[in-house]
């Protein structure tokens, strides 16, 4: 075997044991509460343009007001009974739906998902638009009612002790070398002169 | 004959690396101070254990690597394209431990498409990320927008001859000021007075559409950060979907349009030099070819009568392509609404118009626009010549600043980087076809990968075969740093194992 073969085949190995290291193991992803999700909506906008349904999920961000209205986002994904943040296995992407409906609607949820809160379940019943003309052609949900199924609740921000050990131990580390760096450096110069 | 790189060959590619990943480390200091302000604790660790590990790198590099050599054209081009991969390498950390990445591969996979603009991304549950990591992912988007080293040249280095190497290892080669640290900090003194008076504009606009004030300056800062380096990450999972609005897109536009012309172009607008928007080949160019690619959606979409209305339907056409042109990879659609209701046609225009890109020396990626005036320009002369008497001299030029005439070498060097290009875009779309997917669909994604725009239509998924999402990341750091620079990484490599 010539030295660039075995060279390759070294770089090729480590190259698989760093990047096989650190995989993380996908469980089951909570399904969808919905009979037609959202992923099933957005693969046949035709089929379901117009039509009215019922759309549940974990209302994420912010209610954005515009009026009398606003604007909600639902998301019915893999996370909308538990997020990442607070130990949910990984589903895969986000995915939910954008819901217009009445301000006073929107007043109703208490938690929006983000990295401190898992949001409120709710379930809104209207029309759904493959490309809504009132919006400027966004896929939307013209919503009429509001309900919460589940109100959603503060996600504790836990530190792992094992974590900041390690941070102490590698910034004890990295300030050394740095003021090794400067020491060596000043000492070389000092020798120079 | 090779010859084999000598230890101070090593030190001095390393020295410089060491340099550049203490800037990258020192970045984080940004996103660490974010999440203190938010109390965002466990986010808080994994960026000192970031700053740690890339702190011992450089340091170690440094300590290690002592030498008063400056830096030769082959270092300059290894140091370049070899410190993106540590930057990827230690960047993907944060990434990582915050457990919303499957693998490191994946995390790995999200650095390399910030620091090259192009905004496709692996991380799930973004909805529910810290604000912190938030703030890594768009100044990764915005620092490798202006470029890692333009980083390191400016607040790093002195100006030292081999400075100018490491620059144009980068991918940039426009000098707007005789030293390049200066032209370095000219780019940065652009570069943040838009993001003032973009993130400013979004922040507004946010709070009149109806969010809270922190949240709208965050996401205009955030949002103003993937446009401005034609990234294309946003905050939150809908893309620019999230703000259903007309104004806010309209102010997005302006941004990653802004984003994508060349920074000499910038610099001449800058210090003045007002006509040369109109005059320039680049954006000449880029207006043909964005009518082009519009013209032909709008016409596909119109005949499936995929929107309700005139305005809908221009609405949304300008809106993607105008993001795929300029690499931005913004989108106000979902992104298989490619496939679902943009069809065969539409796709097409989008890959054509992401396969083209921005400008030259921009943070934008793909072909671009000075080449595919060069080529243009070259194609009509070969005309004009085979035309013209035997005798005649048949010159053709074109302007760029200043007027540049034709010459056969320059025709050659824009042929062999488009060719690069090509041949890459068509490697991404094999590899996806052999993997299972549509055809179709795997150029699309594989020309929005090389072309660094992060446009998707559903192929790019934590779920993708290891081995494309490996392919796309080299085709990011090929396209991005267009390719001389790797393949002389490439050749370092070579010569340590077969050189004398």
């Amino acid at each position: 075997m010539s030295r660039l073969s075995r060279s390759i085949a070294v770089a090729a190995l480590l190259a698989v044991l760093a990047l096989g290291a650190g995989c993380r193991a996908a469980g089951t992803p909570e399904p969808s509460p919905n009979e037609h999700s959202s992923t099933e909506l957005i693969e046949s906008p035709k089929e379901f343009d117009g039509s009215e349904i019922a759309f549940a999920g974990e209302v994420i961000g912010e209610a954005m007001k515009r009026g009398d209205m606003a604007w909600l986002h639902i998301n019915d994904d893999a996370y909308y009974v538990k997020n990442v943040e607070e130990g949910a296995q990984l589903g895969g992407y986000n995915t939910g739906m954008a819901v217009w409906l009445p301000a006073d609607l929107a007043d109703r949820v208490t938690y929006f998902g983000d990295y401190k809160h898992e949001g409120d379940i709710v379930e809104v019943e209207g029309v759904y638009n493959a490309a809504c003309g009132e919006h400027g052609g966004d896929t939307d949900i013209h919503a009429t009612s509001l309900s919460v199924v589940e109100t959603g609740h503060v996600v504790v921000d836990k530190t792992h002790p094992a974590k900041t050990a390690w941070a102490i131990g590698l910034a004890l580390l990295a300030v050394g070398l740095c003021v090794a760096d400067r020491f060596w450096l000043r000492g070389v110069r000092g020798h120079r002169a | 004959m090779l010859l084999r790189p000598r230890l101070d060959d090593h030190r001095v590619i390393g020295k410089y690396t060491g340099k550049i990943i203490i800037g990258v480390g020192l970045l984080m200091v940004i996103p660490l101070v974010t999440s203190i302000i938010f109390g965002e604790w466990d986010t808080v660790l994994d960026f000192v254990i970031s700053i740690a590990l890339c702190m011992i790198f450089g340091f170690g590099t440094q300590i290690l690597c002592r030498t008063d050599r400056d830096l030769n054209w082959s270092h300059g081009l290894v140091v370049a394209s070899g410190s993106w991969v540590v930057a990827t390498i230690l960047g993907a950390m944060p990434h990582w431990l915050s457990g919303h990445e499957g693998s490191y591969l994946d995390a790995m996979f999200d650095v390399m498409s910030g620091y090259t603009t192009t905004g496709l991304y692996l991380l799930q549950d973004l909805d529910h990320i810290a604000h912190g990591l938030n703030m890594w992912r768009h100044l990764l988007t915005y620092a490798g927008g202006q470029g890692i080293v333009v980083i390191a040249l400016t607040f790093l280095f002195k100006g030292t001859a081999g400075a100018y190497k490491l620059y144009v290892g980068e991918g940039k080669d426009e000098r707007l000021l005789p030293n390049v640290v200066h032209t370095a900090r000219a780019i940065w003194l652009v570069s943040l007075t838009w993001l003032v008076i973009g993130t400013a504009l979004l922040a507004i606009t946010g709070m009149a559409l109806g969010q809270e004030p922190v949240r709208a300056l965050l996401h205009g800062l955030w949002v103003f950060m993937g446009a401005w380096s034609t990234g294309g990450f946003a905050p939150q999972s809908y893309n620019t979907l999230w703000y259903h609005s007309l104004s806010y897109e309209v102010v997005s536009i302006v941004i990653f349009i802004a984003g994508s012309f060349n920074f000499a172009l910038h610099w001449a607008v800058w210090t003045g030099k007002r006509k040369e928007i109109l005059k320039n080949v680049e954006t000449v160019s880029f207006a043909i070819t964005l009518s082009l690619t519009v013209l032909i959606a709008t016409f596909a979409l119109a005949k499936a009568g995929v929107y309700p209305d005139a305005m809908s339907l221009f609405r949304k056409a300008f809106y993607q392509l105008a993001s795929g042109h300029t690499t931005t990879g913004f989108s106000t659609i979902y992104a298989r609404a490619f496939v679902t209701q943009w069809g065969p046609i539409g796709l097409v225009a989008t890959t054509i118009a992401m396969a083209i890109g921005a400008s030259a020396c921009s943070t934008g990626g793909g072909i671009k626009g000075i080449r595919m005036g060069v080529m243009f320009k070259a194609f009509i002369q070969d005309i004009r010549k085979a035309v013209s008497p035997e005798r005649a001299i048949v010159s053709a030029k074109f302007h760029h600043v200043r007027d540049v005439f034709l010459d056969d070498g320059l025709v050659r060097t824009t042929m062999t980087i488009t060719i690069a290009y090509l041949s890459l875009y068509g490697l991404t779309a094999i590899v996806g076809t052999l993997c299972g997917y549509d055809f179709l669909q795997s150029a699309f994604e594989g020309v929005s990968a090389a072309s660094n725009t992060g446009l998707s239509c559903g192929v790019t998924s934590p779920t993708m075969p290891d081995v494309m999402k490996a392919l796309y990341i080299a085709a990011m750091w090929l396209g991005r740093l267009e390719f001389m620079s790797v393949f002389a990484l490439g050749g370092y490599f070579v010569t340590m194992v077969r050189g004398r």
